[in-house]
């Protein structure tokens, strides 16, 4: 959710954009031996050894691609900037959307097609189909490479476990333990015991992610017509558990206006006793709120009972910028190949990419989402864990259960329109006790259907 | 990093942030944000654009106020209304046709992109500007200026030797506001200035946060907006220095 | 204020010279004008008129910013007028500028009349008042934040506490999450207004509060006959300005709530803002968000001429 956490100006987010001196702006050239493209190399804030590291795997890259020239740049995904540098051609060739954003810029035309040389990647038919989806536009292609990937899973605070009288070893595995769990951590150390994201669409992201876990879901296909199934009782069962741990237990306590970096401020500062995000947000909550990794526990998210159920995910999609000639797109797959895929697949590859991690006082080995098989995933495992610096047995309640857990896709159609409409019922709920779940929802679901036919 | 316990300047923040440094102040962390985060070549950067978007503002506000309320040129209201109507249109809304704009101007073709003139020169379009100025030579007396063109001045000294002078107050409410849009600008300069090494502050610091210590982070806009109230508290004294606002109270 | 004898620069005494020196005279006047137009026509014609206008083009186009646009016609007015959010919008917004109206409004006036009435140290206090204008926004959201934590410990309803009362869930409800707003908004802004006050006030000439006094008049008084009337026409600008900026209101709402709880601070440039950028409605709808601003820009044209038309009288 990345995107998520981008739109949310203040401390959190939005980008800078920059690829090197304006000359080199999204220019490209084709002189004869070979192609130039600018590409995304780093983000802001990143320290000297990371922006260095990426250097050397360009000079690596021309190394193996003598006709191709790549210029890394500093470059964030950023809704607000995007439209201007695409409108200006000022974007880099080769650049991340977060899985949110990238059906968005599918359907508007905004990407390049680069389905053929997608499929042309030696490991494409082991790629995770659910992961693969979400680079898939509604028509089927692919249109880049996803990489990045996590589940969503749960985050809890051991500490306030432990004051609560609850085993931090033991962390609820059903929805039933993880509201007693709430109840018990609120009425014993004041704390919220639960929390959500609610706002910024990350209110109807979570809400999805429930709905998966219970078995349900919020569009269903048929060729290329999408149905909106807000409306379910999975949604509603994920609501009323909201309900009743603000109203009844009132264990989600306080704030509920929470936004991605928000949750993870308030979560580190000890304030929340559990909520959900990607599985690699302790990356975040180490580099900028400080948490005691100490307190830091990582579960998956309780899946209900229903053969459907299983857990949504989140990523990014190694895009290719629409205006990119043939010669380039080629070059940019290639090139997202080499730098954001190849160290699952290689062990050189692995180890250098964990050294630079480790230089730039990184966090290494938070647990993500596998997309090749577990044999792959084990493996690159074994390349890297000299180099692990994260509290690996504190988590093993997520990575002990990673391969059983089914990856959902997000909503395929519309993905930030369906979790957009889906806040204010989220906020409704928190907000207004007698809210009206069921009305609330057939609403919601009216409204997700109007914005799926407008296309 | 994340190896100490509890008590750490960004642990202190997030669980009481009004309680200042409840671990203790530890000006270190000023220090720290100063270096680590590099900040002083992207305050010579703020400064840079603050200057040219002052130089701009008030150059354009006090001859178009002038203009528009002392010569009064035929079409002078249409103009004024021109000017008026783009107070309407909201800023977030223009920076697709403002950003196509500025990367190859009309006629010429020029670029600003990646230029601090890129940055500054759009500031100048301020109606608020405008608007205030005109307001404020709406209000001079006409009786100085009469007596001045009566005495042969042209408007060229009209402007500089008579109305210029004459507006101290309002010449210090524009700057400071004019300073100060530019130092808390973002998201202009965020698209124009890709290149991180002539990024403003207020740019640089919202876009390194999410990779930053939050303690350090905050301290750098600590110190960030220490300048301007500094500017602001050594300007003041142009302009609000007077003897009509001793008046209310003196007896 | 009140143009005695009028500028006769340009055209006036022109009437009564000969034809030559008529065209001699014009030339050098009309000149001079252009020259003093000339930095705002260029620069408001480049960065302002020429953007504005291709906004208005984009509003009756269908665009996804890569390949050639679509002419829609009116569509975009049709998608927007049609959209539920808008009167959700409208509204909110209209009880944003009435709240900003009764409560903000009235604060820097009374900040801005203490302090001048201040022999001491009245640098130092529009200096404090100045302090949250430059404090940065994301900073001005942690700390307000912390006032607005919905908790019985958060700082607000702390205070409210040792009377009894809350505890308030400021952001978290619908009917408060908007007075909310407007009060951090008028912390953040209120500093700006009094420095303009303060500006008017040092014009005020010295005699007209000694015959004040010499008259009797108190402190309150002179206030009252002196500086309020004063202030006039500067209130009257001030006062469409805020309303201008008011509608306009965006960061409060896009740093704080993101248009929440359940749309209800969710205000006509939020809206704006999410057919463009953001998710609501997935963004991208370049059309959708130009045509609403321009509706809104009419709006508010029409709002301010009316204004202007109806306080025309009063300035003077």
């Amino acid at each position: 959710m990345r995107s998520i956490r981008l739109r949310t100006v203040a401390l959190t987010a939005v980008a800078a954009v920059a690829f090197g001196s304006l000359a080199a702006c999204g220019e490209t050239s084709d002189d004869g031996d070979g192609v130039t493209i600018t590409v995304e190399g780093w983000r802001p804030g990143d320290k000297q050894a990371t922006i260095d590291a990426v250097k050397a795997q360009a000079a690596a890259f021309h190394k193996d691609h003598p006709d191709i020239t790549v210029k890394p740049v500093e470059w964030q995904w950023n809704a607000q900037t995007f439209p201007a540098q695409l409108a200006g051609g000022t974007l880099p060739i080769s650049f991340r959307v977060p899985f949110t954003d990238t059906k968005g810029l599918v359907e508007r035309g905004q990407v390049a097609d680069v389905d053929a040389e997608i499929r042309e990647l030696p490991y494409f038919d082991k790629l995770n189909p659910n992961v693969l989806a979400a680079a898939q536009g509604t028509d089927g292609k692919v249109y880049g490479l996803p990489s990045d990937v996590y589940a969503n899973a749960l985050h809890y605070n051991r500490d306030l476990f432990t004051k609560a009288g609850l085993d931090p070893d033991k962390p609820p595995t059903t929805w039933e333990e993880l509201r007693a769990a709430a109840k018990q951590i609120h009425d014993r150390t004041g704390a919220t015991g639960y929390a959500e994201m609610t706002t910024s669409n990350t209110g109807g992201w979570i809400l999805t992610t429930l709905t998966y876990a219970l078995g349900g879901r919020m569009e269903t296909q048929d060729g290329d017509t999408f149905t909106a199934t807000v409306d379910n009782p999975q949604a509603e069962q994920a609501l009323q558990l909201l309900h009743d741990m603000r109203w009844t237990d009132e264990s989600f306590s306080g704030n509920t206006a929470y936004d991605w970096a928000g949750i993870n401020q308030a979560f580190a500062a000890g304030k929340v006793g559990m909520f959900i995000s990607g599985s690699d947000v302790y990356n975040a909550l180490v580099t900028t709120s400080a948490i005691d990794p100490k307190t830091y526990g990582l579960t998956a998210v309780p899946l209900g009972d229903s053969a459907d159920a299983g857990v949504l995910g989140g990523g990014s999609v190694n895009v290719v910028s629409a205006k990119a000639s043939d010669a380039e797109a080629e070059a940019a797959v290639a090139w997202a190949d080499f730098f954001r895929v190849r160290k699952y697949t290689d062990e050189s590859a692995a180890v250098a990419d964990a050294k630079t991690q480790t230089a730039a006082d990184q966090p290494v080995g938070t647990p993500t989402f596998p997309i090749f098989d577990e044999a792959s995933y084990t493996t690159y495992q074994g390349w890297v864990k000299d180099y692990v610096n994260v509290p690996l047995e504190q988590m093993s309640g997520y990575t002990s259960r990673m391969f059983d857990l089914s990856l959902i896709a997000e909503p395929p159609a519309q993905t930030q329109a369906v979790y957009g409409a889906l806040d204010p019922v989220v906020q409704k709920v928190l907000s207004d006790e007698d809210a009206d779940i069921a009305a609330l929802l057939k609403d919601a679901d009216a409204s997700v259907q109007q914005i799926l036919d407008k296309g | 990093m994340a190896g100490e316990v509890g008590g750490t300047p960004t642990q202190d923040t997030l669980r009481s942030p009004i309680a200042l440094w409840p671990n203790g102040p530890d000006l270190s962390i000023l220090s720290q944000a100063w270096t680590e985060l590099g900040l002083s070549s992207y305050l010579v950067n703020t400064v840079i654009i603050a200057a040219g978007s002052w130089a701009v503002q008030v150059l354009v506000a006090t001859t178009a106020g002038y203009a528009l309320s002392v010569l009064r040129p035929r079409l002078g209201r249409v103009l004024y209304g021109a000017v008026l109507a783009t107070m309407f249109v909201p800023i977030v809304l223009l920076l697709v046709p403002l950003y196509l704009t500025v990367l190859s101007l009309p006629v010429v073709h020029w670029s600003l992109v990646g230029t601090y003139a890129g940055a500054f020169l759009p500031a100048g379009a301020s109606a608020f500007n405008v608007v205030l100025m005109k307001r404020f030579f709406d209000s001079l007396p006409r009786e100085i200026l009469d007596a001045a063109r009566i005495d042969g001045a042209g408007p060229y000294r009209l402007f500089w030797s008579v109305v210029l002078p004459m507006s101290r107050p309002v010449l210090g409410v524009v700057s400071v506001f004019a300073v100060l849009a530019a130092w808390k600008d973002f998201i202009w300069p965020l698209i124009v200035l890709p290149d991180p090494a002539k990024q403003p502050i207020a740019v640089r610091l919202p876009s390194i946060a999410p990779a930053t210590d939050l303690s350090v982070l905050l301290a750098a806009m600590a110190i960030s907006a220490a300048l301007p109230i500094v500017f602001f508290l050594l300007f003041q004294r142009l302009f609000l220095r007077s003897e009509g606002l001793e008046g209310a109270v003196k007896g | 204020m009140s143009r005695v004898g009028g500028p006769a620069l340009v055209r006036g005494p022109a009437r009564r010279r000969t034809s030559v020196a008529v065209l001699a005279r014009w030339w050098r006047g009309g000149a001079a004008t252009l020259v003093f137009l000339l930095p705002m026509l260029l620069v408001f014609g480049l960065f302002s008129w020429w953007p504005i206008a291709r906004t208005v083009v984009m509003s009756v186009q269908d665009t996804n910013l890569v390949g050639p646009a679509e002419w829609v016609g009116l569509d975009n007015f049709r998608t927007v007028l049609a959209d539920p959010l808008l009167p959700v919008a409208l509204r909110n917004t209209a009880v944003f500028a009435g709240i900003a109206f009764v409560v903000g409004y009235p604060v820097p006036l009374v900040m801005a009349v203490v302090f001048s009435s201040l022999r001491r140290l009245r640098g130092l206090y529009a200096g404090l008042a100045y302090l949250p204008v430059v404090v940065p926004p994301a900073v001005a959201v942690l700390l307000w934040k912390t006032f607005y934590d919905a908790s019985p410990d958060g700082v607000f309803n702390t205070v409210l506490g040792w009377v009894g009362l809350g505890p308030v869930p400021w952001l978290e409800s619908a009917s408060w999450v908007l007075p909310s707003l407007v009060m951090e908004a008028t912390w953040a802004a209120a500093g700006g207004t009094v420095i303009i006050y303060l500006a008017a006030l040092t014009s005020v000439p010295q005699e007209l509060y000694d015959a004040a006094s010499a008259d009797g008049a108190g402190v309150l008084g002179k206030i009252w006959h002196v500086t309020l009337p004063h202030l006039r026409p500067v209130l009257l600008i001030t006062l469409i300005l805020q309303i201008i900026g008011t509608a306009q209101v965006f960061l409060e709402p896009y740093l704080f709530t993101g248009g929440g709880p359940s749309h209800a601070s969710l205000t006509l440039l939020l809206l704006i803002y999410e057919y463009a950028f953001g998710s609501t409605t997935g963004g991208g709808a370049y059309g959708p968000a130009t045509a609403l601003s321009l509706m809104m820009a009419v709006g508010l044209a029409l709002l301010s001429w009316a204004y202007f038309r109806l306080t025309r009288g009063w300035s003077d």
